[in-house]
């Protein structure tokens, strides 16, 4: 994959302080079509998709929300407290506003943490991008499989 | 020296040189000049430079359009409708516009560069809209996350509002921030009280405005407001009123009761629902137990959702306190302000007891 003009926009967008404080690569100063190449093979390797992984997520979330911010055990593992903030926030490929707050989740089993939102589950499932290596809201493909138990789609 | 490095010093003096003539270029050649922006058919008529954006040559001729992320074109917010002179539609545009507005002509301000006259149209309110230098008067810890500010207006100006609207606040460059950023806050204080503003303000984890209100602002310090905006106001009829909130969505509540009690409203009864998680996550308790002492028809209801200790409020979440309050709330209206998660499900249990949509109101963070 070629780091496009337009690849390099977006890239410009998720620098700290662009559209978030933070940004949403960490310390990772790959090119952004490198991390969504690693990402990519790391799911085809894994045999998972970033959309199975998306659904599962939102449907986790979906089980916490209306709850106002209280936390909720889910299938006797997951600890998950779904926040809502007050705006929106725009994706850095600039297709969409999505409403902020977050969703955190604990592994009661392991103690592994996944942390997401509207705007994370849209970059990873329609663009393939799970955040830079070591950035807050990094959805990494192996962890995901992990935590979630997530099949490979053959087998699935 | 090498031929490689002559031929890098020899591209590089080449590349600024051409740098330098486009940007003389641009300067002498590419002057637009004055242009007339007309607004609304001719009720005000601008005399402005062109060349720059149009939401930021409306805002230096104190038209404020709202925006969200201060015109870098990522919040679709700053929308108009261009009559005339605006050009194509551009691609940056696009997924902010629904079908039905770009059949209408509604652009976004922050991406037309006024290069000629042009006619636009916004809604008639935001001509009272104002831009405010202020100074901290008070910052108030109401909870761990929840600051109330009291924002004093410039000696000898105003700010006419309604209860329920709201102003955008905007932050300074810091830290790794680099532009003015701005975000939209709810105003707690009554209109009455129209020589400062009170915002309430909950940090956002990494927020990029919260952050700054949390670590970066003291009382005394300059800050800029612009407002107010927003649909979001008592409704001028006769039914009793449900309010319900929780966090910082107190605010435009305060606003809606303080207002009331001003304009002397006592033929409405109002029963406010304040949701939170424990006793610390309440605030101005105090302050709306007074009211309900002293204004018969005003009735407080602070709920708490996971406190198990001794407390003399309701129990539970603030829906099935709510629920439990009424039977029929047919003939009532509802005012909600809060998480985009509270108002749905507060939507649902006020249907579900018969109130008519059209008889609830929301301000949902978004």
């Amino acid at each position: 994959m070629k780091q496009t003009p337009e690849l390099d926009l977006v890239q410009s967008k998720m620098q700290p302080g662009v559209l978030t404080l933070k940004g949403f690569l960490g310390s990772d100063d790959r090119k952004l079509a490198d991390i969504l190449v690693a990402d990519q093979q790391s799911f085809s390797r894994l045999g998972i998709t970033p959309l199975q992984a998306a659904e599962r997520l939102q449907q986790l979330a979906d089980l916490g929300a209306d709850l106002m911010e209280e936390e909720i055990l889910v299938e006797q593992r997951y600890r998950i407290k779904v926040r809502d903030d007050r705006g929106k926030i725009p994706s850095p490929w600039g297709d969409g506003l999505f409403e902020k707050g977050d969703v955190d989740l604990i592994d009661n089993s392991t103690g592994e943490t996944l942390k997401w939102n509207r705007l994370t589950l849209r970059l990873m499932s329609v663009h393939g991008f799970c955040g830079g290596v070591d950035s807050e809201y990094r959805l990494d493909p192996e962890k995901l499989m992990r935590i979630l138990d997530l099949k490979p789609e053959a087998q699935s | 020296m090498s031929p490689i490095i002559t031929a890098i010093v020899v591209i590089s003096a080449l590349t600024g040189g051409l740098t330098i003539l486009l940007l003389i270029a641009e300067f002498f050649f590419a002057n637009y000049g004055e242009v007339t922006v007309d607004v609304n058919a001719g009720e005000k008529t601008l005399k402005v430079k062109g060349g720059a954006n149009l939401l930021s040559t409306l805002a230096s001729q104190k038209l404020f359009l709202p925006s969200g992320c201060g015109g870098r074109g990522s919040c679709g917010t700053c929308k108009c409708r261009v009559v005339d002179g605006g050009g194509p539609l551009l691609p940056t545009e696009t997924p902010y516009l629904s079908d039905e507005e770009r059949k209408t002509s509604v652009r976004l301000a922050c991406q037309i560069k006024v290069k000629n006259d042009i006619k636009i149209q916004v809604p008639e309110e935001l001509l009272s809209i104002k831009e405010f230098e202020t100074v901290i008067e008070k910052i108030t810890d109401f909870t761990h996350d929840i600051k109330g500010i009291r924002f004093k207006l410039p000696e000898g100006e105003t700010i006419k509002f309604k209860a329920g609207q709201f102003a955008n606040l905007f932050s300074k460059p810091y830290d790794e921030v680099r532009e003015e950023t701005s975000r939209a806050y709810s105003i707690s204080s009554a209109p009455k009280d129209n020589k400062a503003i009170e915002l309430i303000i909950r940090y956002v984890p990494n927020g990029m405005v919260t952050t700054y209100v949390f670590k970066h602002l003291k009382e005394g310090d300059k800050v800029k407001l612009i407002g107010p905006f927003g649909e979001f106001f008592l409704r001028d009829t006769d039914r009793e009123i449900v309010c319900i909130a929780g966090g910082s969505g107190l605010a435009p509540i305060r606003s809606i009761i303080l207002d009331m009690i001003d304009r002397g409203i006592s033929n409405r009864k109002a029963t406010f629902f304040f949701g939170a998680v424990t006793k610390k996550d309440l605030y101005y308790v105090e302050e709306f137990k007074e009211i309900e002492k002293n204004h018969p028809w005003f009735r407080f209801v602070p709920a708490l959702s996971r406190d198990d200790s001794d407390h003399p409020y309701s129990k539970g979440l603030i829906t099935d306190v709510v629920a439990s309050n009424y039977s029929d709330l047919k003939n009532m209206e509802a005012y909600l302000c809060g998480s985009p998660g509270m108002i749905d499900a507060c939507e649902k249990v006020l249907t579900s007891k018969g109130m008519p949509k059209t008889q609830i109101f929301y301000d949902k963070f978004s």
